[in-house]
């Protein structure tokens, strides 16, 4: 079993960790690493070689800049002072298993045992920020062509030894693996898995293909959610339309090309910037907003710049020298949170009381801050950005557990999301701006268990609407989903007392408490009263 | 356009709970059967401009509009305290509203791409079938509604000629078989049972029955010899429809009838146990 990081510690890493740092302190900090009983050997390790990144100087930004990322108006997500990896890699599985690999001594697999071996090999040399893969392909297309003449129930078998090794080798819950969009033996045999053992890893995204996708696939998906709060469903024509070439859903809902990726994902604190805004509405968006924005683009061009030409990383990476991923295919993230408070707070500057989520000015105010961010991004050339014609990926992002105050990218706050069809009006008009992904959370009562029609009809609703990801959470399941990932409520109990062996549960646990996450409102009971009150 | 209207009592746009897939639910006012624990005892019956009501009301939230007449119910100072349904000695209430078969069908199309189709429900729908009769016609001759499902969820207290002239429009019925004894029936809905009996052969012989229920009541209608003759009723309907035993449950019932009791998990596997003896498959809900 691993030993989880002891919450207080690892805040105190993560605070410290944006200057470079002095001497003293850092042996301070190694030594108090070594020393702590309650991480093993490979979390020491991770943290050991942490300490070690923050000795080097953040790459070149303004000073202003700098204050910025001090004071958490800009973000970048713990990539650490000198990055010397991709923060986001999606391996061209497909092309590893048809060339062989000559750095791991691998030749092209030929049937369905190697090909499990193969990708085993290869998940654990993927780099990341976490140390664990954040994406391991499109599993179903990458086994069909080796199924042979394998029975499901042989096929089965196979499967759940590869999936408990994914889960115990890579057990961090933004690790994250695809199926569909067709309708095929493995991701049946998948879904059956996944109800089985109820682990929280990997992550599962369905590709949904309304002309492709069967409604079986999708009902057989929905009865997976309602077991273990996953797969999340994706917009395939929508989301492949962005691309061109492949895509991959990773970590927590990005959607970004395979083949390549993101060398770094910076968000930007809305609400914080919201709060430092003197002067009103149009001045927030033409000085404010513009300044943060292109600020926070600074920074995404310096990290770029120094993982490609100081570290030289897609030269001497042998996932780059043997083509499984290439700098063309990888672009940078813009990504960005605190829509709602960002939202509330000009409204009520501005006299108003409308709130994000349940008023339409409040949604028409939303999405302007959106479509204006989005033309910032989209009109800034970036280097080493070609996977997207030279722009960031503008990315919704989900939020992690240090958003105290902060509602994760563009949903609704936790707890006032409206009905249904509100919630879908109010978030499907922005859906289209997020190349880089968006995902929203449903909640439904548990009595949907008995009627998962009722699921499909609202999935294909949504993305009649123009919705390019949603997943959603029973009210009464073991399975939550936290910002952009999943955790076992019992792990979360299980964590506060003695801890978890899945380093994303201390994110979790963190969230839980900063967060009204496990309080959603129920919204529709098994009687009929109060519906005459409702006219 | 059509000057038929209906007395609406609801409409839940969302329900997972009315038939398969998501559907929209229209609730109808006015019952022509009286249960003892009937959740809903303020879609019974009709207003009949008493006013009692209007007194009732702390905020004075109600008014009297003789002219047109209605109710007036002003929801900004409505607190929804529910002592004008409690006052009404029609079991009726002052929020039921006059609807249009466009009004009803311009909801629909508001929500029509996240639905499987529609439920009507009650109260007792059939009591308005003119209207509906027109409702269903205008979705299923409408391109952008034609897909959806209609469902219809009755007591069954209706007459076949009634049933003849809608079935047509209709995708199916669900219905709920209260007890088979004349004299249980009478106990636990006021009224006797034979057309509802009748109303559930007929729906199964022209196809249309989708859902029997039969609601356990302790004391009423959980004696083993009534549980063996509502089992032996329900095995006689065909396999394909699906069948249920609900546990009767006293939320939300009227104050009067505060004696009746809820089936225990005991009473209910006895129940399952006697319809498995018959060789029904049952949904416990
Ligand atoms: S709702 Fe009831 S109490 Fe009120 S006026 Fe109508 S009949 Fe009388
Ligand atoms: S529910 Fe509203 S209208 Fe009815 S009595 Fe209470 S305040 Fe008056």
């Amino acid at each position: 079993m691993y030993i989880p990081l002891l919450p207080s510690f690892c805040l105190f890493l993560r605070h410290k960790m944006r200057k470079n740092i002095s001497m003293e302190d850092f042996n301070k900090r190694a030594f108090q690493v070594i020393t702590d009983g309650n991480l093993d050997y490979r979390q020491k390790k991770h943290h050991l070689a942490y300490i070690a990144e923050s000795s080097q100087a953040y790459p070149e930004v303004s000073a202003e800049a700098k204050e910025a990322l001090e004071k958490k108006i800009i973000c970048d997500l713990f990539e650490g002072n000198a990055p010397y990896r991709p923060r986001y890699v999606l391996p061209d599985y497909a092309l590893a298993m048809k060339n062989g690999i000559d750095y791991l001594e691998l030749e092209a697999p030929k049937d369905f045992d190697e090909a499990i071996n193969f990708l085993s090999i290869l998940y654990v040399q993927v780099p990341s920020i976490t140390g664990y893969s954040v994406y391991l392909g499109n599993i179903d297309q990458l086994l069909l062509d080796y199924v042979g003449d394998l029975s499901e129930e042989e096929i089965y078998k196979k499967m759940k030894l590869f999936w408990r090794f994914i889960d115990r080798t890579l057990p961090d819950a933004f690790v994250h693996i695809n199926i569909g969009p067709e309708d095929n033996i493995i991701a049946r045999v998948i879904l059956r898995i996944e109800r089985e053992l109820k682990q929280v890893v990997p992550n599962l995204t369905l590709k949904y293909d309304p002309e492709i996708s069967s409604d079986e696939l999708l009902l057989e998906a929905t009865k997976t959610v309602f077991e273990v709060a996953k797969p999340h469903i994706a917009n395939h024509p929508m989301t492949a339309a962005d691309f061109k070439g492949n895509y991959g859903v990773v970590s927590c809902y990005n959607s970004l090309p395979e083949g390549g990726g993101s060398h770094t994902l910076v968000r930007l604190n809305l609400k914080k910037i919201c709060d430092l805004h003197q002067g009103d509405l149009q001045d927030f968006l033409s000085n404010t907003l513009k300044k943060y924005c292109i600020m926070t683009l600074d920074i995404i061009e310096a990290r770029s710049k120094y993982l490609v030409e100081t570290v030289n990383y897609y030269e001497t990476d042998f996932l780059a020298k043997e083509g499984i991923i290439s700098l063309e295919n990888f672009s940078a993230m813009f990504g960005f949170y605190g829509l709602a408070e960002c939202v509330n707070q000009l409204m009520k500057k501005s006299g108003s009381q409308s709130e994000y989520g349940k008023d339409e000015d409040a949604n028409q105010l939303g999405h302007l801050i959106l479509e204006e961010m989005k033309k910032i991004v989209d009109a800034r050339e970036l280097p080493y950005c070609e996977a997207n014609e030279g722009k960031a990926f503008f990315h919704s992002q989900s939020g992690i557990d240090i958003d105290i105050e902060e509602t994760a990218g563009a949903r609704v706050p936790i707890g006032s999301e409206p009905d249904i069809y509100s919630h879908i009006q109010a978030v499907a008009p922005h859906h289209h701006l997020f190349t880089g992904g968006i995902s929203d959370i449903f909640h439904f009562d548990d009595t949907i268990k008995r009627n998962p029609e009722a699921v499909l009809d609202i999935v294909k609703g949504a993305f009649k609407k123009g919705m390019r990801m949603f997943t959603f959470n029973l009210s009464d399941s073991e399975f939550i989903r936290i910002t952009g990932y999943l955790v076992r409520r019992s792990d979360l109990k299980e964590f506060r007392e003695e801890g978890s062996r899945y380093g994303s549960a201390l994110f979790a646990a963190n969230s839980m408490d900063n967060a009204n996450v496990d309080c959603r409102v129920s919204k529709r009971v098994l009687s009929h009263e109060q519906v005459a009150g409702k006219y | 356009m059509s000057k038929l209207q209906a007395n609406i009592s609801g409409i839940i746009k969302s329900s997972v709970i009315d038939g398969p897939g998501n559907r929209m639910v229209i609730f109808f006012q006015a019952c022509n059967l009286n249960c003892l624990y009937c959740h809903n005892s303020h879609t019974i019956g009709l207003c009949n401009l008493c006013g009692i009501c209007v007194d009732a009301c702390p905020t004075n939230s109600l008014q009297i509009d003789t002219e047109n007449k209605r109710i007036l119910h002003q929801e900004n100072t409505c607190m929804r305290c529910d002592s004008c349904i409690k006052s009404c000695p029609e079991n009726s209430s002052p929020f039921y509203k006059k609807m249009s078969v466009e009004e009803i069908v311009s909801e629909i199309h508001k929500v029509r791409d996240f639905i499987s189709g529609i439920t009507v429900s009650g109260g007792e729908v059939m009591l308005q079938v003119d209207f509906l009769r027109l409702l269903f016609q205008t979705i299923k001759s409408d391109k952008e509604l034609s897909h959806l499902s209609i469902l219809i969820d009755s007591n069954g207290n209706i007459a076949q000629d009634k049933w003849d002239s809608i079935l047509p429009f209709t995708d199916g019925v669900m219905l709920d078989l209260k007890a088979f004894s004349q004299e249980n029936h009478k106990k636990i809905t006021g009224y006797s049972n034979e057309t509802i009996l009748e109303s559930i052969q007929y729906l199964d012989k022209r196809k249309k029955l989708k859902e029997l229920r039969f609601v356990l009541v302790k004391g009423m209608n959980n004696h083993e010899d009534e549980l063996r003759k509502v089992s032996q009723f329900m095995s006689s309907v065909s396999a394909s429809v699906g069948k249920s035993i609900i546990k009767m449950r006293k939320h939300g019932i009227r104050d009067e009838y505060a004696f009746v009791e809820e089936p225990n998990a005991d009473d209910m596997e006895m129940a399952r146990n006697i319809f498995e003896e018959s060789g029904l498959n049952v949904l416990m809900i």
